[in-house]
């Protein structure tokens, strides 16, 4: 992944700083306490990484483009995760270091205290609570159940708390931690409590078109005001229809497949879970909320000008798909022929699929590319052409390495891509994925 | 992904190091004495005051502090040989009085010591207990136990004017317009190397003039032993002399803590403060 600049993380920087720039004076530097305060500083970074991973959780929409989309956000969200965990483990290895020229027994006292200090024990309780949630997020014990996940996950709420007490009676800077942790407990408020009621929107499904066995295009209608988004974006959606066998009141992130001026939110939907399958057979008439919309895949150009690093809006696009990975594309081929706007940059989509029943929505795409000038629909069928090469590539799109790409599919088809482009000299900011397989 | 192992590695590692000072800590099995805190003593027993243990003074919660002991005696109430008011009315109390007498002139017996070791639950603040004390007191030989904290020391170095370079310092102990204690050290890296008298005088006496048949010959003894055994320790190791039966042994009924050791910390730090004499 390329790292591109956004105009949010300037901030989200400062925020990450803040704690320290105000702590890191006031710790005694003299030629004793360095190691002392080397450890309260993993401290201090620790809880700052914590904290801002929880001010990042909020997933306002609208706001999310200024740090690079939601997928990016969550990435740094992840990161800041890991390296709060790396750094209170450092912070506790640190102390005893500190205090080990004493005595091994004193460097013990220091980690495991008498009871009444309860300070040190709180630190404890907060690093046990956040191993709870972290472990399994970070993969100790393979993937688990999503929803199972995501309720773990709420321990964070407490750990914070209770890491915030911790340093509070430790701490000679309060306010710099009452405002950050102020912040972030208003995330997770915002995110548990109020969004469900204030973000997101009810909608109605008005019909949907089965694109084959396991993949059905749901069709959306707005009870009241609905959401407005750019072609490539996703939204989370929440079926309302107690009567689904999985899956009610749960929300996943799907990708919107239909253009941004479209009356209809569709969205493409493939069984991978309970609940995906359960969707397969919501009926009509049957409510669900829309909350979004998020990310930046086609990143906006307006952004670009904004100071972010965006694509280049004159050169042509290539378009790599693969499975229902197409459905970003699907919606910025529709917003094409609906907008029949002429200033777009020439696109060729290469859609990559294991045989021809799975490659959804292709006949659309193909109407679509005939009606239209400056795009182009290629198809690679595994089965047939086995893994997709450089030559198979350069022949539908000879001039590939010059293109803007932006690429959704399978992990493993991201990867073969990415190598193959790279290879290919096409640089990493002109490579654009998104992929969202953990949200 | 990476990330994921790293941070699992890592905290297999955090815990290995973690268990691998707990274990060593249990190991030496020195508790240190810094792990005692005001609620809690070396043996991490509850602390109480002589106001908490009168809280409870009733048959319902009956606790009774015996030789600077506290024990909650409620259980065994019900045990007691004698009419119920004997026992009661020694609870929330010192009741060392009532087990070294139990109203007949006799003490309480061993068997019933060994019984009311169950029920103990604390040491009184400012107490000393009994059996809780079986510490270095009867070890009197020649090596005192060099596992004394040092850190008041330091500190009280560090309040100090100045940094003690590497050299020789000599300093005096003046009184009564006398030089009583003359003596000179060298310092390396902080350690307190060499260290010899230059003059010992007191009431009429030079003790560096003394032959080993003079009655005050083991106090000089005592002082001599002082420059042996500071000999390679650290400097804040002076302050040992407030307590210099810590330091020295008793000679010939001459108590090692009758050393007037403030006179030597006192000519020591005249001699740090007057800074390095030569290199």
């Amino acid at each position: 992944m390329t790292f591109r600049k956004y105009p949010g993380d300037l901030l989200l920087l400062g925020l990450f700083l803040l704690p320290v720039v105000i702590a890191a004076p006031a710790l005694p530097w003299g030629s004793q306490g360095w190691l002392y305060s080397l450890a309260e500083l993993a401290g201090v970074f620790a809880l700052s990484a914590f904290l801002l991973a929880g001010i990042l959780s909020a997933r306002i929409p609208g706001i999310d483009p200024w740090f690079g989309g939601l997928v990016r956000l969550w990435v740094v969200h992840r990161w800041l995760g890991f390296s709060a965990f790396m750094l209170v483990m450092a912070h506790v290895l640190l102390l005893a270091l500190a205090t080990l020229p004493m005595s091994v027994g004193a460097s013990v006292a220091t980690l495991f205290p008498p009871l009444i200090h309860r300070e040190v024990w709180l630190g404890w309780a907060a690093f046990l609570t956040m191993l709870v949630f972290i472990a399994p997020t970070l993969g100790f014990f393979g993937t688990l159940h999503y929803q199972r996940w995501k309720r773990l996950h709420l321990l964070s709420a407490p750990a914070l708390l209770l890491a915030l007490v911790h340093t509070l009676m430790l701490s000679t800077t309060a306010w710099v931690w009452w405002l950050l942790s102020a912040l972030a407990l208003a995330a997770i408020a915002w995110r548990k409590l109020l969004s469900p009621w204030l973000a997101r929107k009810p909608y109605v499904v008005d019909g949907m078109d089965k694109l084959a066995r396991d993949v059905v295009e749901l069709r959306l209608r707005p009870k009241g005001k609905g959401i407005r988004w750019q072609a490539g974006q996703f939204v989370y959606l929440t079926p309302m229809d107690a009567s689904l066998a999985a899956g009610y009141r749960e929300e996943h992130p799907y990708t919107i497949a239909s253009g941004s001026g479209d009356d209809e939110l569709r969205i493409g939907i493939k069984a991978v879970g309970d609940a995906t399958r359960a969707l397969l057979d919501i009926k009509p008439g049957a409510e669900v909320r829309i909350e979004g919309p998020y990310g930046i895949f086609f990143d906006s150009p307006a952004l670009a000008a904004k100071g972010a690093d965006g694509p280049d809006p004159r050169r042509k696009q290539l378009w790599l798909a693969g499975g229902i990975g197409i459905t970003p594309f699907v919606s910025g081929a529709r917003d094409r022929i609906e907008a029949g706007e002429t200033h777009r940059p020439d696109a060729s989509l290469l859609y990559l699929a294991n045989r021809p029943e799975r490659a959804y929505y292709l006949d659309e795409l193909i109407r679509i590319a005939e009606a239209c000038d400056g795009f182009a629909v290629h198809t690679h069928y595994m089965n047939e052409h086995g893994v997709i090469t450089r030559d198979y590539l350069a022949e539908r799109c000879p001039d590939f390495a010059e293109r803007e790409i932006y690429m959704c599919g399978p992990p493993g088809m991201i990867n073969h891509l990415q190598t193959l482009l790279r290879h290919e000299g096409v640089p990493g900011h002109r490579i654009h994925t998104e992929a969202f397989d953990f949200l | 992904m990476t990330s994921n192992r790293i941070a699992y590695t890592t905290f297999v590692a955090f815990v290995s190091v973690v268990l691998t000072l707990v274990v060593v800590n249990l190991v030496q099995g020195n508790p240190d004495p810094s792990s005692a805190s005001a609620g809690e003593n070396a043996r991490d027993e509850a602390v109480y005051r002589l106001g908490q243990v009168a809280e409870h003074n009733h048959a319902g919660s009956c606790w009774k502090a015996i030789d600077g002991v506290v024990y909650d005696l409620t259980e065994y109430l019900p045990n007691h040989p004698t009419e119920e008011e004997v026992f009661t009315r020694w609870c929330g109390q010192e009741a060392t009085s009532a087990w070294l007498d139990k109203g007949n002139g006799r003490p309480h017996s061993p068997r019933a010591a060994a019984r009311l070791e169950d029920y103990r639950i604390g040491v009184l603040e400012g107490g000393s207990p009994a059996s809780a004390t079986p510490q270095a007191e009867t070890v009197a030989h020649s090596t005192k136990p060099v596992s004394v904290d040092n850190r008041l020391g330091q500190m009280m170095l560090g309040l100090a004017p100045g940094n003690y370079l590497d050299g020789t310092y000599r300093g005096n102990f003046i009184d009564r317009g006398l030089i009583q204690v003359s003596l000179q050290f060298r310092l390396e890296a902080g350690r307190i190397k060499g260290m010899s008298y230059r003059h010992l005088f007191y009431r009429d006496q030079d003790y560096l003039k003394m032959n080993d048949g003079a009655e005050l010959y083991p106090v000089l003894r005592q002082y001599q032993q002082i420059t042996e055994r500071l000999e390679g320790e650290p400097m804040e190791a002076i302050f040992r002399l407030y307590e210099p039966q810590n330091v020295v042994d008793d000679i010939d009924g001459y108590s090692g803590a009758t050393l007037r050791g403030a006179k030597v910390i006192s000519a020591f730090r005249d001699g740090l403060n007057r800074g390095v004499y030569s290199w």
